[in-house]
């Protein structure tokens, strides 16, 4: 569903990216850890363009593009076939909860207003919003808020999700209901890519999990194999590290 | 312009609006009334065009002049507002596949709005006192009607008064009118 193959990033002559290959199937949910600066986020945004990449294949679904000559259709189609959850939620300020969820289908996707409004309102019921559609975001709660960010970007009807460390910004009371939330649609067959520093989620709901440092992917495998037996260094540090600060 | 950096576009408005906030509107002022004459007659001469360039009424002039003159101060305005947008809203917008006239239409532009309100307040305001400049150019507009009316009668400080009276009064109009559009907008998106 998503594949990736030797995509490169700099910023400014500093190298973020350096080659990264990955492939997520379809219906797969694929979480990437690291530790911050390792370029987790930078990958992330590298395949809907938000922040295109140096060099390198870029494919979800049919469509496939070749960063160094996309073209801006290109760009929009895969934009169209993905969505992003973003950490700072970035729900749109001067729009309801609904209109929120509502701006894809009916705008981008150019849906009829009744079916627009229809598909939104069942997927603030998905998230567990019914009832919070007038709202603005500023009336809602952290986790409220990224959880109309989870349904604005259902309401694509994308071939993936791409979460950009959802919960990260989150009080810690409120990460619960939005990692629910993220089990429930993965349960229901929806291709994720999660950047994340929730182990326990990466661990119970990853198919397959990501170790990136450095603009590298270290190491990969099953979250059982990832987590209890990690074969490199870098991986073991990393992990004794984060497991001692959770203590 | 300034925003999306367009190569030769972005020169021109920077110095248009560089011109325009450095150079004091009673300066173009005057270049507007006795600049476009000129200008018009060289159209004329180009392309046989047929005006009645003694016909046009000096007031025209002050109009373009004020024009280009709000122009300037209003692109910065907005140019300054849309900056004040969150990145993030750019981005979820991209994310989702807008175009950038539907981003630029649905999300950046109203937030900005907003913004730049109480700028756009002042800057009219800035506009109705400088309609004072335009006697200048024989416009008759309220200070001239008020210093013909004082050389007749004699009472010049009754009036200025009176003069200032009207400015006031219809800056205060403008304030109120600036303020309940603030407030209907930050209404809008549950701000208040």
């Amino acid at each position: 569903m998503i594949e990736l193959r030797g995509i490169f990033k700099s910023y400014s002559n500093r190298p973020v990216l350096k080659g990264i290959d990955l492939e997520v199937e379809q219906g797969q949910v694929v979480v990437i850890i690291g530790p911050s600066g390792s370029g987790k986020t930078t990958l992330l945004r590298t395949i809907n363009f938000l922040a295109p990449a140096d060099r390198g294949l870029i494919r979800i679904g049919e469509i496939q593009v070749d960063a160094t000559k996309a073209h801006k259709a290109d760009i929009m189609a895969i934009r169209r076939s993905t969505a992003m959850v973003f950490q700072s939620f970035n729900l749109f300020v001067n729009k309801t909860a609904l209109e929120n969820v509502m701006e894809g289908p009916l705008v981008v996707r150019k849906l009829p207003k009744g079916e627009a409004r229809e598909m939104s309102l069942h997927y603030m019921e998905r998230v567990g919003l019914a009832g919070k559609e007038d709202s603005y975001p500023n009336q809602l709660s952290g986790g409220q808020q990224q959880r109309v960010g989870i349904a604005r970007a259902l309401a694509m009807e994308p071939k993936a999700i791409l979460f950009d460390e959802p919960t990260s910004s989150l009080d810690p009371e409120l990460v619960g209901e939005v990692l629910a939330v993220m089990k429930s649609i993965a349960a229901e067959g929806m291709t994720m890519l999660v950047v994340t520093h929730e182990m326990s989620f990466a661990r119970d709901v990853a198919h397959h999990t990501i170790f990136m440092d450095q603009g590298q992917i270290v190491e990969q495998g099953s979250p059982q194999q990832l987590f209890s037996n990690p074969q490199e260094e870098r991986t073991q540090r990393f992990l004794a590290n984060f497991l001692d600060r959770r203590v | 312009m300034r925003i999306y950096k367009v190569p030769v576009l972005r020169h021109i408005v920077g110095f248009y609006t560089s011109f325009i906030r450095g150079t004091p509107l009673l300066v173009q002022i005057y270049l507007a009334y006795y600049g476009l004459p000129l200008m018009l007659k060289a159209l004329e001469a180009s392309y046989g065009w047929r005006f009645d360039i003694s016909g046009i009424p000096a007031i025209y002039y002050v109009y373009v002049a004020y024009s280009i003159n709000t122009g300037a101060y209003l692109t910065e305005t907005i140019r300054g507002a849309i900056e004040a947008v969150d990145i993030g809203q750019f981005e979820a917008a991209q994310s989702i596949g807008m175009t950038s006239q539907q981003m630029y239409l649905r999300i950046i532009l109203p937030q900005a709005f907003l913004v730049a309100l109480p700028n756009l307040g002042n800057t009219i305001i800035s506009l109705i006192k400088d309609t004072s400049l335009a006697f200048s150019v024989t416009v008759i507009e309220l200070i001239a009607q008020a210093k013909l009316t004082a050389a007749r009668n004699l009472r010049f400080f009754e009036v200025y008064i009176a003069a200032a009276a009207i400015y006031w009064l219809t800056c205060i109009v403008l304030e109120h009118i600036v303020r309940l559009a603030e407030r209907y907008a930050k209404r809008k998106r549950g701000l208040a």
